[in-house]
């Protein structure tokens, strides 16, 4: 497993645990504040670094030495 | 029981799924005053969504933690947006400087990329700063009428007084002239030109670019609501609703008819409106 992948999955375990707490614990309300501002976004980042494809191997020099691919 | 963290997720979750089909609206909009037939509506939901599944990787030429950073930046002020608009219907302020990080995202987002578009995209969001911020100082002039910055008290004294469109319409189009300047191919969206590619998206692409372009769906959201809540008063979320659906339709029909204008013009044409208004604001208080 990549470095990347490690830290998506911690990132994701984190956050869900975060929110989990704010929602099922609902403490102060500067501690849900805080929590939802830092860990919706994280979440949807671990999220999605774990979800999207990666290139094959041998494709993968080519897509990063490909600047400006645009949309 | 009150339950503020489902309020604020419930809350993230309709500004992303509303917010994403009023972008849609905005390009079938565009499409149908060009007479072409356009995406459904749904398309820049399913975008969104689709690019979370897409290949993606690292071009050379990114600061790869900037370049991931900013896309959760950006997430995060409209997050915040969010509980202090909609949820908890806080601080003008903090709206402001949300805006204020936006478009230091822009220009971050830009230099983060490596890309000579990105670059160009990140010197035209500071340029055009000098004019958006401008408009958005509404909410100073906001204070004068009203002497509170606080939305809630602003509902209050609409309630009261009002709707302050008919108090002070001069304001409300500075406020409207924000939400043209942030709708997708409008005259003033100097900082996604065509002419460089995207802009400051050009190099987040992949999983990235769904990530922005959910955050700007919620975006467009907190925008449109703050025009209705702050210049139409206490409205159901019905009203809101619709509000949002015509002033799309509305930007959908400006975008489509406009040619995007340079960015010396783009921003002397704000500036222009701003000054206009401002004045006309300001003089009726003082008599």
């Amino acid at each position: 497993m990549n470095k990347l992948k490690i830290v998506s999955i911690i990132l994701l375990i984190i956050s869900t645990i975060a929110i989990l707490y704010g929602l099922i614990f609902n403490p102060a309300d500067w501690i849900v504040i805080t929590i939802a501002i830092i860990f919706i976004p994280f979440f949807i980042l671990s999220f999605g670094l774990l979800s999207m494809a990666k290139p094959k191997k041998d494709e993968k020099e080519e897509r990063i030495q490909e600047p400006f691919i645009g949309y | 029981m009150y339950n503020l963290m489902a309020d604020i997720l419930i809350n993230v979750c309709l500004a992303f799924l509303f917010g994403s089909l009023l972008l849609g609206l905005h390009r079938k909009v565009m499409a149908r005053v060009q007479l072409r037939p356009g995406p459904p509506l749904i398309q820049y939901l399913l975008h969104s969504l689709k690019f979370f599944f897409k290949e993606s990787s690292w071009p050379k030429t990114i600061s790869k933690p900037f370049y991931i950073a900013i896309t959760v930046i950006l997430c995060a002020i409209w997050v915040t947006g969010i509980i202090v608009g909609p949820v908890l219907k806080g601080s003008l302020m903090i709206i402001f400087g949300i805006y204020a990080v936006h478009k230091i995202v822009e220009h971050n987002s830009g230099s983060s990329s490596g890309s000579p578009y990105g670059k160009l995209s990140c010197v035209r969001a500071v340029f055009s700063a000098s004019s958006e911020l401008l408009l958005f100082a509404s909410v100073a002039l906001l204070y004068l009428i009203t002497h509170t910055m606080d939305i809630g008290a602003i509902i209050t004294y609409q309630q009261v007084h009002g709707p302050l469109i008919y108090k002070a319409p001069l304001l409300a189009l500075m406020f409207f002239m924000i939400i043209v300047t942030k709708a997708p191919y409008s005259p003033f969206s100097i900082t996604t030109g065509k002419d460089i590619i995207s802009g400051f998206e050009t190099e987040h692409f992949g999983f990235l670019r769904g990530y922005i372009m959910l955050s700007e769906s919620i975006m467009w959201y907190v925008l449109l609501w703050l025009f209705l809540t702050i210049f139409f008063g206490p409205i159901s979320l019905l009203w809101i609703f619709i509000g949002m659906i015509i002033i799309t339709i509305i930007t959908g029909f400006i975008s489509a008819i406009t040619p995007m204008l340079n960015p010396n013009h783009s921003v002397m044409s704000q500036l222009s409106i701003a000054l206009i208004c401002a004045i006309g604001t300001i003089i009726p208080i003082m008599i």
